[in-house]
């Protein structure tokens, strides 16, 4: 006979719905936390722009991904289509950085329509198939369509004009927007753990067929979900592309990005409120611990802990740690 | 016309070599249920292996193919047995992330034991062609072709004459069923996904001599595996060859008289037709 794989791996055991006000308690004791980090590591403050950016960015997949259950391996296209729209307005019509991030909000909505709208027909492993195959032929288009977006040689912002009179290129200052980003995922993630409309994306992911039969409609769920994930994404790709001041369309629009946004979920626990940040946190300053013995940008980390997680801990660490504690 | 020509021709011998690729993902598709995402870094480890042994030992890198197949099957035996052997019952999205994590693994210890400067071998034959009327051959590529054909035909013998062939397309019709019958199918599995790495990595080593290899290029030949198997239908290994060729010649008349910048979406955009107009006919079995 077969062995029965670890734990309970099985959707029907994760946890959900209803775990109420406490986890709204422990985001805003968090956030409260993090707000002090510039003050306490103030020598590491790429290290925590990066994790927050990222949590937040994980956090905005994991409406689609977690909540929802469409495993998007082509986020990238809305980091992308948030840091060019915002540099591009930038360079090309002296247009102040958010109105360049708006910009990217809308274009990264009507694209998620677009794609949703013709691929979530396909269910399981294709649909996750679809999305790179998009993902990947956006970066072809990006990187070969030079007079749009500066082609393969990438582009540098300018100085950019001040924000309420905040300097955008100081650790800082990017780190408090980054907060900000992810307060607001954490709000949409934290409505969907107990609205109505998070219910169906739950229905949904457990099963579609199902879900269609008590009235929902699984297309149109879908894309909705789709849509917040992917204004969401943009924005941080707005601020990741003011993070980096240079970026080219090789890493804007890579495969390697969106597989990172979808592990740090999936390590941390996707469709839990916390999952994505424990995961971004992990996964970020792991590889940062990496990068000081072996120099050179490395996804080791990413490789290991995504095995371990699928083989140990299915449902993710967030998950499994609370397991422990009520066991 | 002769352009033409040479232009079908070079796209049929490459895409025999991507024949193979997707011959072994659709092999562990049929019998597996994984979509394995980490087919493409299998490739890169066979062009390593490959690259090892032409630079130590100085022995050609068509003849130690044998050798590197053998490394690439027991590697993805014991991959099968320790990491994908334990998950065969979770749910579908937790085989995606294991071959995910696998592939990441696997690419970035090449990039620590090789490094990160693209490297290419030179043989005698790397850039020597030979003529039939006014088409032109590319000596390595010929070869290539050859040996493709060779080894479909072989493991076409294997999968419909034998004893363990027969129990290969029974775990892939019903694993229930086959196990009832006395087959060990955790054997099959194990089995299967070791002969799809030896396929992934003889498609590495064969595409060595005509392409730089980095650690790094391994998602995009996860992606024409894809591509072949989706073109041929998931599962189905004979479907593969025709997806193959089909890739090949696609972007062999694509990169000719489109544009060689968008040799790879050529392929890409063919994969998502194929996967949204026939998406219950060839594609039906993703609710099994």
């Amino acid at each position: 006979m077969r062995q029965t794989p670890p734990s309970g791996s099985h959707p029907a055991t994760r946890p959900r719905i209803g775990a109420g006000t406490s986890s709204l308690t422990g985001a805003l004791v968090l956030l409260a936390l993090l707000a002090f980090y510039p003050a306490a590591f103030p020598s590491f403050m790429t290290l925590g722009v990066t994790i927050v950016l990222f949590a937040a960015m994980a956090t905005a997949w994991d409406v689609l991904g977690g909540w929802t259950g469409q495993l998007s391996l082509g986020h990238a296209v809305f980091v992308g289509i948030g840091a060019y729209a915002m540099a591009l307005l930038v360079l090309r019509n002296g247009a102040a950085p958010w109105w360049g991030a708006m910009v990217g909000v809308g274009a990264s909505v009507a694209v998620a329509a677009m794609w949703g709208g013709v691929t979530f027909r396909l269910r399981g492993p294709y649909f996750a198939l679809a999305s790179i195959a998009v993902a990947e032929m956006t970066r072809i288009v990006a990187n070969n369509w030079a007079r749009l977006t500066g082609g393969a040689e990438g582009i540098s912002l300018p100085g950019l004009p001040r924000f309420l009179g905040l300097d955008l290129f100081s650790r800082q200052v990017e780190f408090y927007m980054a907060l900000v980003l992810l307060s607001l995922a954490l709000v949409v993630a934290w409505w969907l753990q107990r609205s109505r409309f998070g219910y169906h994306l739950q229905a949904i992911r457990e099963d579609e067929d199902a879900a269609m039969a008590l009235g929902i409609n699984p297309t149109r769920d879908k894309v909705w979900a789709f849509l917040a994930s992917a204004a969401l994404t943009s924005l941080g790709g707005s601020l990741y592309g003011i993070f980096l001041g240079f970026f080219e369309p090789r890493g804007m629009f890579s495969l390697d990005l969106s597989v990172q946004l979808a592990l740090m979920a999936y390590i941390g626990g996707a469709g839990t409120l916390f999952g994505p940040l424990i995961g971004a946190g992990l996964l970020v300053g792991g590889s940062e611990v990496l990068r000081i013995y072996f120099p050179g940008k490395s996804l080791f980390v990413y490789g290991v802990l995504i095995i371990l997680v699928v083989l140990f801990a299915p449902d993710g660490l967030s998950t499994a740690v609370r397991r422990a504690r009520r066991a | 016309m002769v352009q033409f020509v040479q232009i079908v021709v070079n796209g049929v011998f490459t895409g025999g070599v991507y024949a193979i690729i997707g011959i072994g993902l659709s092999l562990i598709f049929g019998v597996m249920r994984i979509v394995n995402f980490a087919h493409g870094v299998f490739l890169v480890v066979g062009m390593f292996t490959t690259l090892f042994f032409f630079e130590r030992l100085h022995v050609d890198p068509f003849l130690v193919i044998p050798l590197v197949m053998v490394v690439g099957g027991l590697l993805g035996v014991v991959l099968e047995r320790f990491l994908l052997e334990p998950i065969a019952r979770a749910p579908e999205h937790a085989s995606i992330l294991m071959t995910v994590g696998i592939g990441l693994v696997l690419s970035n210890v090449l990039l620590f034991a090789f490094g990160d400067a693209p490297q290419i071998i030179n043989t005698r034959y790397s850039t020597s062609t030979w003529h039939l009327g006014p088409i032109t051959f590319s000596t390595a590529l010929t070869i290539a072709f050859v040996l493709t054909v060779v080894v479909i035909g072989g493991l076409a013998l294997i999968l419909e004459r034998t004893d363990l062939g027969r129990s290969v397309r029974a775990a892939a019709q019903n694993a229930d069923a086959a196990e009832l019958q006395g087959i060990n199918t955790r054997r099959v599995r194990s089995l299967v996904f070791g002969i799809g790495f030896a396929l992934a990595a003889l498609a590495g080593a064969l595409l060595l001599p005509q392409l730089f290899a980095h650690p790094s290029i391994g998602p995009t030949y996860t992606l024409k595996a894809f591509v072949v198997t989706v073109l041929g239908g998931m599962g189905n290994v004979a479907g593969a060859i025709g997806g193959g060729l089909l890739l090949g010649v696609t972007e062999s008349l694509g990169a000719a008289y489109v544009s060689s910048s968008y040799r790879d979406a050529f392929g890409l955009a063919a994969f998502l037709l194929v996967l949204l107009l026939r998406p219950a006919g060839l594609f039906g079995r993703s609710r099994t």
